[in-house]
């Protein structure tokens, strides 16, 4: 018996490694001296800082991350509000034309992004927001997937709480804020950390809407920096770049683990 | 409910002083763009500082070109969000052609002076070469950085050579004799040479197209909307190539994961243009020697040798309220004083003629004796045909370049021939 | 009366959205696709030529093929990881949050991270592998500079970023499996491998076709890797249709064509998804 187990703990083992090392090796090689990032399998000779000093020369990062840690917010405390709003006025209230909305969310989850890309550019055109916050933020304020979990997890809640609230003479906006979010914690959480992710890890869309390098969001800015010019010739830039980018992810990964993982694999299951 | 009121009042406000104050940065005298390179941006401040000494009340004010990915993304980026500024200096020939059939560029030579102006900096071959499909002229030429050959001098004199390549032959020759593998592990790890082997379609302007140019004396790509490239020049610079990476005498890799390859002797020579020498100067081994020279060009060439400039010109924008005001500070920008000044500055060529023989700018290229390479290469420089569909163009020359002269799946003629089908095809609406 | 129009209040920021950057997009992409254009310049009513352009275009149809030759390798290397490590958790063992901690780690990092990294495993001079493999005495290969390996190697870094969530998908799928039916296997002297196959595999069926329509459907959207990684080459072998049409239409700025191409895609990417569906259904 003893036998299996250790055979279970070293597949897991190699599996950890595999998923592991990369990570390390880039951390490593990001604060390697250039020349010996070419041949580094762990740890360098002498940490040297310099990768990151260039990159902070080269590019704005640290607008970037600004930039994403402002887009990212803001669209999803949009997300979060205009998605319990609609998703409580589909699980809790009746009225015409509420299973027509309910199909529209639906079908709007299954239609491929490739067909709308290139019309949503040509409003954000005419709407003057290329080269803003408004471009990046607004497409993305409603989720269908945020909707839909609200609406499940809100059909949860007790009724009484809900009538409770009305006697005292809440109107419907003070029933979702005071009532309903206290009691849906694990659903805000959830499709708050969803969100969040997904905004901050969009690549594309910046790509499309923002030319000017002061508004870039950080994956986009490592991303041009990656593919263009000017990080050639230095790979230990490059790296730190990376390594940078994924930094806040990872750390907020650290503290939040169990939320993360839980949230991903709940909205999988809603699929 | 009061909460809900405040915020929205604060969101309005916000939203409506920044609005406002876009529209006031509109109001001053002229816009000019430079290019967001930091000599340029020295050269653009000086520019500005003096006219606006001279013009107190026509002031023009200078904003680097937003950086973004490339300032050819960023200038369609203003054209479509509307907000071009009245001159910008560093436009891509190549991308003129699109501007000015969308009517967002102001036809130059409809200008006072204009005609003049333009036949006493340039020669008529440049003229032509700038003038557009409908007969006028979009662009004013400014500035360019002739792509030539870099070459290790110590390198070539070890090889038994007292000059570099000229001709394809003995291109081949001084490649044979460089290459090496030093480690033994099996892997050339000396290449005479190195070009990035990525199909994106600028990298050409680093080996087909001024090797393409200095085969044909400068033919065109693309004539009255049909390839017209599939000649014998083209067909020779795709079989040279083609041995080159065939024989390993270029590294297929990409080495820009490294340092600098020729500095560290790791290759011998590369096809560049003047930008290398300030990078050189800072970063070159005691001992390093270097020069440049013309591109090499098949055995049987007549004629002087041509290269592409990379060139760099002018535009006003339609948007402008003011073409004549925005002409003046162009001749300005360009006087023989200022250009040299640009010269010192930047250490990139203005694009005017008989720069090499010009005593004004004599002291400078005495200080600067490799930069006289290239201003004498300067005569014999060509830049792009005038066509809205450029990138494409280079963009189907480069995929046929990767399919025959590095993955040698296809013959040159085969290549060059679906090249021009391709081509021909864009034009086909 | 105020009751009637208040659900009607909570909705309309959404049906707004929807009108805006939905239900127009969709019917102006289709308007668009009979249409020439370059935004800076007018548009030119063109007919079917953009249709006609796509059926001719070698390009386009590679970019598919390559999606689909992505798909092919990528899920099932996906499903069968997934599986074995999920199965692996689901034991009695310790430091089971770590493993799933770590097992997850690339899912929430940006791809772009990703890429950069896998750059360097699969350089073909300095790349960590092909110096493993010098060390070990095979010769390099190139990942990612061979036509046959690229788009292989571009769905084996998507599997190793995107697998931790499957695992944890298949892991809440294993742990529905009632634990009666393994010990009533386990009296009859099943071994773990017999258990595995007549008992999980069967009973996790919805969870293993979940996996497949997602990882289907985030395929399809592969752009990144390729634009980071190998910018569609080498011989055009990874170039997804994502990235094709985003050449098209912010490269080139042929709008029209790329609305076109962009359709047509989304309708291969629904055929494709109902027939899965269809497939499934047959089965039950």
């Amino acid at each position: 018996m003893k036998l299996r187990k250790y055979f279970f703990y070293i597949f897991l083992g190699i599996g950890a490694l595999t998923f592991l090392y990369p990570f390390i090796w880039m951390i490593s090689a990001s604060l390697a001296p250039e020349n010996e990032i070419g041949n580094l399998i762990f740890l360098p000779s002498t940490i040297s800082f310099g990768s990151f000093f260039q990159m902070f020369d080269k590019i704005p990062i640290g607008r970037a991350f600004l930039n994403s840690m402002l887009v990212s917010s803001s669209v999803t405390i949009g997300v979060l509000i205009f998605g319990s709003m609609v998703g409580y006025a589909l699980s809790r209230l009746e009225f015409r034309g509420r299973d027509l909305i309910f199909y529209i969310i639906i079908f709007t989850m299954t239609l491929p992004f490739q067909i709308t890309l290139i019309p949503q550019y040509i409003l954000i055109v005419r709407f003057g927001w290329v080269d803003t916050y408004w471009g990046l933020i607004i497409p993305y304020l409603m989720n269908s997937l945020g909707i839909i979990m609200f609406r499940q997890y809100f059909k949860t809640i007790p009724q009484d709480l809900i009538d409770a609230a009305r006697i005292d003479g809440c109107n419907e906006l003070q029933i979702i804020f005071r009532i309903l979010w206290p009691n849906s914690i694990p659903a805000l959480v959830t499709v708050g950390i969803i969100t969040f992710m997904a905004s901050w890890n969009e690549v594309l869309w910046p790509l499309i809407v923002i030319r000017d390098e002061k508004l870039m969001t950080m994956p986009q800015l490592v991303t041009l920096f990656a593919v263009g010019g000017r990080a050639e010739s230095q790979l230990g830039v490059k790296l730190a770049a990376a390594t940078i980018l994924a930094l806040p992810i990872v750390i907020a990964y650290f503290f939040f683990q169990k939320y993360f993982i839980q949230s991903m694999a709940s909205s999988g299951m809603k699929e | 409910m009061k909460y809900v009121k405040k915020i929205m009042f604060f969101i309005f406000t916000t939203a409506f002083i920044s609005c406002n104050s876009n529209s006031d940065s509109k109001k001053i005298g002229l816009l000019y763009w430079s290019s967001n390179n930091t000599e340029e941006i020295e050269f653009a401040r000086y520019i500005v500082d003096n006219w606006n000494k001279e013009h107190p009340s026509a002031k023009v004010v200078f904003q680097p070109v937003p950086e973004g990915q490339s300032s050819e993304e960023i200038i369609l980026a203003a054209v479509v969000g509307k907000t071009t500024p009245d001159i910008y200096s560093n436009m891509w020939e190549g991308d003129v052609e699109l501007y000015a059939r969308a009517g967002t560029l102001v036809a130059l030579d409809t200008l006072e002076g204009f005609k003049k102006f333009i036949y006493e900096r340039c020669d008529s071959a440049v003229i032509q070469e700038v003038t557009s499909e409908d007969g006028h002229i979009y662009q004013l030429p400014w500035k360019i950085n002739p792509v030539m050959m870099l070459y290790n001098t110590n390198i070539i004199k070890s090889l038994g050579f007292d000059k570099a390549p000229k001709t394809y032959s003995e291109f081949f020759e001084a490649a044979k004799r460089f290459q090496k593998d030093s480690d033994s592990d099996g892997y050339v790890d000396r290449w005479f040479g190195y070009s990035e082997v990525l199909v994106t379609w600028w990298q050409r302007f680093f080996d087909f197209y001024p090797l393409y140019l200095a085969a044909s004396n400068g033919g065109s790509l693309i004539k009255n909307n049909r390839a017209v490239f599939n000649n014998e020049a083209a067909l020779k610079v795709f079989e040279f190539l083609r041995e080159v990476y065939k024989r390993n005498y270029f590294a297929r890799e990409r080495l820009s994961a490294r340092q600098d390859v020729f500095l560290s002797s790791v290759i011998a020579t590369r096809f560049t243009g003047p930008w290398e020498i300030s990078h050189s100067e800072k970063f070159k081994p005691a001992g390093f020697e270097y020069d440049f020279q013309t591109m090499p060009v098949p055995d049987d060439h007549r004629g002087s040798t041509y290269t592409y400039g990379d060139p760099k010109n002018i535009v006003i924008f339609k948007s402008s309220p003011n073409p004549q005001l925005a002409w003046k500070f162009l001749q300005f920008i360009l006087s023989e004083e200022n250009d040299l000044k640009f010269l010192e500055i930047t250490n990139q060529l203005p694009r005017r003629k008989m720069i090499d023989e010009n005593p004004i700018y004599s002291s400078y290229f005495l200080k600067n004796p490799k930069m006289k390479t290239f201003a004498e290469q300067a005569k014999h420089v060509k830049g792009t045909d005038q066509s809205p569909v450029l990138k494409e163009v280079f963009d189907l020359i480069s995929q046929e370049y990767e399919a025959c002269v590095i993955y040698d799946k296809k013959t040159p003629k085969q290549a060059l021939s679906d090249a021009e089908k391709a081509v021909n095809l864009l034009f086909l609406k | 009366m105020k009751k009637k129009i208040t659900p009607y209040l909570l909705v309309s920021p959404y049906i707004i959205h929807f009108l805006v950057f939905v239900a127009f997009p969709v019917g102006f992409s289709i308007y668009l696709t009979f249409n020439d254009w370059n935004i800076i310049s007018p548009m030119k009513f063109i007919g079917l030529s953009n249709y006609k352009r796509l059926f001719n275009d070698a390009i386009f149809w590679k970019s598919v093929f390559n999606t689909l030759i992505f798909l092919m390798i990528h899920i099932p290397l996906q499903i069968i990881i997934a599986l074995f490590l999920a199965e692996l958790l689901n034991q009695k063992i310790k430091l089971r949050g770590f493993f799933r901690g770590a097992f997850f780690l690339p899912v929430i990092v940006s791809g772009v991270v990703v890429t950069i990294l896998w750059q360097q495993l699969y350089g073909y001079d300095t790349g960590l592998l092909n110096r493993l493999l010098i060390k070990i005495g095979l010769g390099k290969v190139g990942w990612l500079t061979d036509p046959s390996w690229a788009m292989p190697s571009i769905a084996v870094m998507a599997t190793w970023k995107n697998v931790g969530l499957y695992i944890v998908l298949f892991l809440v799928g294993l742990q529905t499996v009632p634990l009666q039916y393994y010990e009533a296997a386990d009296l009859e002297g099943a071994t773990h491998i017999q258990k595995f196959f007549k008992i999980t595999l069967p009973l996790i069926n919805p969870t293993i076709f979940m996996v497949v329509v997602l990882s289907t459907i985030g395929g399809f959207s592969l752009f990144i890797e390729p634009y980071v990684m190998t910018g569609g080459g080498p011989l055009n072998s990874t170039i997804s249709a994502v990235l094709y049409i985003y050449k098209q239409g912010f490269f080139y700025y042929h709008m029209g064509y790329a609305a076109t191409l962009g359709f047509f895609f989304a309708l291969i990417i629904l055929s494709v998804v109902i027939m899965q569906k269809k497939f499934v259904e047959k089965d039950k």
